[in-house]
C-alpha cells in the first residue's frame, strides 16, 4: 500500500500538463484499439461493446472504487433506457435533448434513492438495490405498462440534426466512442482529483475518513448519483443503437452482467474496466453461439475469478509488468 | 378475506421453512447464499424424479429428496462456502451466485427447461370456521410450526444448538474456548439447506416447476431475513408470516404487485432500521 502511494506521487508530480498529455495518450489508445478491433467484430457489435464499456465504467466506479457492490444496478440502465424513449415519444425526437434528459433521469434517481441504499453497506446494500431494481423491474413491466409498452417493449424514432443521423451505424459508432472517451476523460480528471482519493478512502476504511472530519455520506451520495447518470446514459445509448426498449434493459437478473465484466477485467482500475466490458461482451455473443451451456461455462469462469484470479485481467497485466521493470531496475 | 388470510399463513410457513437456513448461513457465517435458491429448486426437481420410483408416495418422495439434498450442499459448503470465511461478503455473492448459474445450467441439462405442472398429492379440502381451504395447505402450516418448535428447542436443548447461538453472538470468542466452529456451521448449513429443500417440496405442487423458480423466491427470503434480523430464529419466524400475509393480502387486490410489496415493505424497514453487515 505504502510503495503504491509513492508511486502515485511520483506519477502525479509531473504536473498539470503532463497529466493532460497522460489523458490524451490513453484516449488514442481507447481510439485504437476499438478501431483495431471494429473489422474483428463489425461495426455493430463494436458499438455494442463501446456502450457496455460505459455502463461498466458507470457500475466500476462504485464498486471498484468506492467499493460499494450493487446488485441492482440494470435499474439505472433500465431508467436511461425508458426514460429516452418515453421522451421521444411524447416530448420532443430531437436525440440529443432526450440523451440528456435520460442522464438527468439518472441523476434523478440517484438523487431520490442514493440517501436510502448509501447508508448500508456489504450485502445490505447489494439487496437493497435488489429490491429497488424489482420494484422498477415491476414498473416497467406491469404497472406503467400503458407508457413502457409493458412486456412488448415499444420503438423509438428520432430526427437527424445535422450531420447526426442516428439510422446510420458509423454515425452510431462514432458517436458512442466519442460518448466513451468523454466518459473516461472525466473519470480519469474526477479520480485523480482530491475527490478520487477520498473516495478510494472510503473503501479502505470509512471511519477514519471520518475522523479526519469528512462528511463521507455526501461523498458518496454524489459517487452514487454519478455512477447512476452514467449508467443511465449507458441504457440511452443502447436505445440509439437499437432503436426499441423492452423490460430486458431493467431486468434485475441480468445485473450479473456488469460484475462479471468489471470482476474479470479487474475492479478499480479504468482500464479494467473496458478490457472486462468487451472479454465480457465477446464471451457472450460469441461462446453462446459455439456452447449451449454457456451459462454453466460462465459460472465457472466467476468461480476462478473469486478464487484464483482476483484482480482480474488488467491486474494481472499490471503485475505481471511491475515485476518485470523491478527485474530490469535489479 | 378469511381466505386469503390463510393462503398468506400457507406462503408464511413455507417462507418460514425456506428462510430460516438462509438467516442462519447469514448470521454465522456472514455470507450471503444465492445458493439456497438453488437448493430449493433441486429439492422441487428431485421430488418430480423421486415420486415414479416410489410409486407416487409423496411422504417417502419427500423424505428421500430432503435426503439427496444432504450431499449436495455438503459439496457446495465443502468447495465453496468454506472458502469464504473472512473473505469480502462481495465475493462470496459473487461465488454462490456462479453456483446458482452453474445448477439452474445443469437443472435445464438434466430435466429441461420447461415448466412442469405438480398436482395437489392429497386433494381433499377441509372446512375450518367457514373457511375451506385444501387439507394440503393446512399441513404446511401446521409443518412450518412443528419445525419452529424443532428449532427452538435443538437451539435451546441440544449441544450442536447452544454452540451455534453462542457463535452467533460471538463467534471469536467461541472459538477461543477450542471449539471447532467451522464444523458447526457446516452442519448448520447442511440443515438449513434440506430445510431449502423441503420448502422447494411443499411449495412444487402449488407453483409450477422450473428451472429459475429459485430466483423469485429467494429474493422474498431475503426480505424475511432482513426484516426479521440476520440469525434472529423467531424474528425470522414472524417476519416469514408478516409478509406472507402481505403477499397474499396484496395479491387479492393487485396481483402482480404481490412480489414488489414485499420489497417496499422491506425498504421502508430497511431505511428506519439499517442492518450493518
Amino acid at each position: 500500500m505504502n510503495r503504491k502511494w509513492r508511486q502515485g506521487n511520483l506519477k502525479g508530480g509531473n504536473g498539470l500538463i503532463g497529466q493532460t498529455r497522460k489523458s490524451l495518450l490513453d484516449l488514442a489508445i481507447i481510439t485504437a484499439s476499438f478501431f483495431a478491433v471494429l473489422p474483428l467484430f463489425g461495426i455493430n457489435r463494436t458499438t455494442d461493446f463501446i456502450i457496455f464499456c460505459i455502463y461498466v465504467l458507470g457500475f466500476n466506479l462504485l464498486y471498484g472504487y468506492m467499493g460499494r457492490l450493487s446488485f441492482g444496478h440494470m435499474l439505472y440502465l433500465g431508467v436511461g433506457a425508458y426514460t429516452i424513449t418515453i421522451f421521444a415519444e411524447h416530448i420532443s425526437k430531437n436525440p440529443f435533448f432526450a440523451l440528456i434528459a435520460s442522464i438527468c433521469a439518472g441523476a434523478l434517481i440517484g438523487v431520490i434513492i442514493g440517501p436510502i441504499v448509501i447508508r448500508t453497506t456489504g450485502a445490505c446494500f447489494a439487496l437493497i438495490n435488489l429490491a429497488f431494481n424489482q420494484v422498477g423491474y415491476f414498473l416497467a413491466l406491469v404497472a406503467l405498462s400503458r407508457w413502457t409498452g409493458g412486456e412488448d417493449g415499444m420503438s423509438a424514432y428520432f430526427n437527424k440534426i445535422f450531420l447526426f443521423d442516428f439510422g446510420k451505424k458509423s454515425v452510431i459508432f462514432g458517436f458512442c466512442l466519442f460518448s466513451l472517451l468523454l466518459t473516461y476523460f472525466i473519470l480519469k480528471k474526477l479520480l485523480s482529483s482530491p475527490y478520487g482519493i477520498l473516495i478510494k478512502s472510503i473503501k479502505e476504511n470509512e471511519v477514519r475518513v471520518k475522523f479526519l472530519g469528512y462528511d463521507t455520506f455526501r461523498y458518496k451520495w454524489i459517487t452514487f448519483v454519478i455512477s447512476t447518470a452514467i449508467s443511465s446514459f449507458a441504457g440511452a445509448l443502447s436505445i440509439l443503437n437499437y432503436g426499441y426498449v423492452t423490460p430486458s434493459f431493467i431486468d434485475p437478473t441480468r445485473a450479473v452482467e456488469v460484475i462479471f465484466a468489471t470482476l474479470i477485467g479487474g475492479a478499480g482500475s479504468l482500464y479494467g474496466a473496458l478490457i472486462g466490458g468487451v472479454a465480457y461482451m465477446a464471451i457472450s455473443n460469441y461462446l453462446a453461439s459455439y456452447l449451449s451451456r454457456w451459462e454453466m461455462f460462465l459460472g465457472f469462469a466467476l468461480l476462478i475469478v473469486v478464487f484464483r484470479f482476483r484482480k482480474g485481467i488488467w491486474g494481472y497485466i499490471q503485475d505481471r509488468f511491475t515485476k518485470q521493470t523491478e527485474r530490469m531496475m535489479r | 378475506m378469511l381466505n386469503t388470510i390463510a393462503y398468506g399463513l400457507t406462503i408464511g410457513g413455507i417462507l418460514y421453512i425456506i428462510s430460516i437456513g438462509l438467516s442462519l448461513t447469514f448470521g454465522t457465517m456472514r455470507i450471503v447464499n444465492f445458493a439456497h435458491g438453488f437448493i430449493y429448486t433441486i429439492g422441487a426437481y428431485l421430488l418430480i424424479t423421486t415420486l415414479p420410483i416410489l410409486r407416487e408416495n409423496f411422504i417417502l418422495a419427500a423424505l428421500a429428496t430432503v435426503l439427496a439434498v444432504i450431499p449436495i450442499s455438503y459439496v457446495i459448503e465443502r468447495f465453496i462456502i468454506r472458502k469464504l470465511y473472512g473473505v469480502s461478503i462481495d465475493y462470496a455473492i459473487i461465488a454462490t451466485y456462479a453456483v446458482v448459474l452453474i445448477g439452474v445450467d445443469l437443472i435445464k441439462w438434466i430435466w429441461g427447461a420447461s415448466p412442469i405442472p405438480l398436482s395437489d398429492p392429497i386433494g381433499i379440502d377441509v372446512t375450518i370456521f367457514s373457511v375451506t381451504i385444501p387439507l394440503y395447505r393446512l399441513i404446511i402450516i401446521i409443518l412450518s410450526f412443528v419445525i419452529f418448535i424443532a428449532l427452538t428447542i435443538f437451539f435451546r436443548k441440544t449441544m450442536v444448538g447452544k454452540i451455534v447461538v453462542a457463535a452467533l453472538e460471538d463467534k471469536d470468542a467461541v472459538r477461543s474456548l477450542g471449539i471447532n466452529v467451522d464444523k458447526y456451521f457446516a452442519y448448520v448449513f447442511i440443515i438449513g439447506s434440506c430445510l431449502a429443500a423441503l420448502g422447494g417440496v411443499l411449495y412444487a405442487p402449488i407453483t409450477s416447476v422450473h428451472p429459475y423458480m429459485g430466483m423469485t423466491v429467494l429474493l422474498i427470503s431475503f426480505a424475511v431475513v432482513l426484516v426479521g434480523g440476520l440469525g434472529n430464529i423467531k424474528g425470522t419466524f414472524v417476519s416469514a408470516f408478516v409478509l406472507g400475509l402481505i403477499m397474499a393480502i396484496t395479491g387479492r387486490f393487485w396481483g402482480p404487485a404481490a412480489e414488489t410489496m414485499v420489497f417496499i415493505v422491506m425498504g421502508i424497514i430497511l431505511i428506519f432500521k439499517p442492518i450493518e453487515a
